[in-house]
């Protein structure tokens, strides 16, 4: 458990490890397009599948590391994808939901308010969009840029790749490498998400 | 030992002519040669590329990165993880010097490597703090090892020199000023796992630092009595690009890196 918090927080900041020492973003790609033929999400990597990484909770800076782009430049480079789409951006703030008490972290409805597609994707409308995050939560940053994806592109298909997932239970945690599909639904109810596993 | 030539355009350059009156003033006190200058001390002195004293740097990391570094003094190259900037102002106030205390205290208590800018006030504190509690700690100068600025803290620079470590990314003979210390503001961002500003007004140069350590992704931390401060605007702007109000020094501790690599980890992916 402890070694799955030290691996988050270093995807977090995309330093070099292991032996030969590469990035982890391309460690993570390099996973990816090594186990394809293996891995319960091979689907979501379409030929004509564009990665759109995840926008900061934050305002950006020029040149800030950029964990999402990261991540997906380094699947495009191994094959992994057709092409990368920065084209979501984050014009307001909302709070990091890993540092705030689940009472407190932005809902869907906050994403969506905070995020724009700020330019069209090169070439003809998408058919295939995978959102590329490093860290999901419960899931509300997804939907909040999967609906606005949606807005911009109403004929795409829509889905999701996070390189790593939390357990707000510690007795939930199973294993540092563990591939899976799971969904991430809206409750209405409450305004939040329905995440699972 | 590597040779350190100076390039002739830093040995000619008039440092008067070139800075505001403030600058200037900033200098009045001027930096003093370390004592024994030119002798043992330089002769301990070890020349440094980025990649000897914190391992391989990405490309955000590479960008503000001195090509060269220099340190002096017994600590482990590569540096001890974690490490934690606690920076502020020159001029803290009695409260900013007891909470720049209370912090480099509880970090130092968990291992954690304190690292600051031998200034006056807040970086102060937070050297003298780690080494009372036995702890450990970095200073990241902005003159080169064998000048000492400000002059009180001479004692305080050779006391590191002597146990922990001091670090410069400026050789012995170039000219000091002002731009160095913003320069070594963000080295000192690059070295720290996390930052922490204590104490700072809308000039301090410890908001270089925050900028930078914003830009790279770590961490940055701003002590909550700041964050209230109605007269200061830029906690609230560098809350908008993701700093975090620091309201307890324990919470740093939950995203810092182990001290041990994450090489063996990395490699279960």
């Amino acid at each position: 458990m402890q070694d799955a918090y030290q691996v988050m927080l270093a995807i977090k900041q995309d330093p070099f490890g292991g032996d030969p020492p590469i990035l982890m973003s391309q460690r993570l790609a390099k996973s990816v397009q090594e186990n394809m033929s293996s891995l319960p999400f091979a689907y979501f990597f379409q030929p004509n599948t564009v990665l759109v990484p995840v926008p900061k909770s934050s305002l950006m800076l020029k040149d800030t590391l950029w964990v999402p782009l990261r991540i997906a430049t380094a699947l495009a480079r191994s094959g992994v994808g057709s092409q990368v789409d920065p084209c979501l951006v984050r014009i307001t703030p909302v709070r990091k939901a890993a540092s705030s008490r689940a009472s407190e972290r932005p809902k869907p409805k906050d994403h969506f308010a905070s995020l724009r597609v700020q330019r069209r994707i090169s070439g003809p409308p998408p058919n295939e969009i995978l959102l590329v995050d490093d860290i999901i939560t419960r899931g509300s940053t997804l939907l909040g840029a999967a609906n606005r994806l949606a807005e911009a592109f109403p004929e795409a298909r829509i889905r999701a790749f996070g390189a790593m997932a939390t357990v707000s239970d510690p007795a939930d945690f199973v294993a540092l490498s563990r591939p899976l599909v799971g969904s991430i639904q809206y409750r209405p109810s409450t305004e939040d998400t329905i995440r699972r596993p | 030992m590597k040779r350190v030539v100076i390039p002739a355009r830093h040995r000619s350059r008039n440092q008067a002519g070139m800075f505001s009156r403030r600058a200037i003033d900033l200098w009045s006190e001027g930096p003093i040669d370390m004592p024994h200058k030119r002798n043992p001390m330089e002769a301990q002195i070890r020349t440094l590329t980025p990649l000897e004293l914190l391992g391989p740097l990405n490309d955000v990391e590479r960008k503000y990165a001195p090509s060269t570094l220099f340190s002096a003094g017994p600590m482990e190259i590569p540096l001890p993880r974690p490490r934690v900037a606690i920076i502020g102002s020159r001029k803290a106030s009695a409260k900013g010097l007891s909470t720049a205390a209370h912090i480099a205290s509880v970090l130092s208590k968990r291992e954690v490597v304190i690292v600051s800018g031998l200034a006056e006030g807040i970086d102060t504190a937070a050297h003298e703090t780690a080494m009372r509690e036995g702890g450990r700690t970095i200073a990241v100068l902005g003159t080169p090892l064998n000048r000492v600025y400000p002059q009180k803290n001479s004692q305080l620079q050779q006391e590191i020199m002597t146990n922990h470590l001091v670090i410069s990314q400026f050789p012995v003979g170039y000219p000091i000023q002002p731009k160095n210390f913003v320069m070594r503001n963000r080295t000192m961002a690059l070295i720290s796992n996390a930052s922490i500003i204590v104490e700072a007004g809308e000039t301090s140069g410890s908001l270089h630092q925050g900028w930078e350590a914003l830009r790279l992704g770590r961490p940055l931390f701003i002590w909550k009595s700041i964050v209230a401060d109605s007269s200061l605007s830029w906690p609230k702007k560098m809350l908008r690009f993701g700093a975090l109000v620091l309201t307890d020094p324990k919470h740093v501790l939950e995203v810092l890196p182990s001290s041990k690599g994450i090489s063996q980890i990395v490699m279960q992916i």
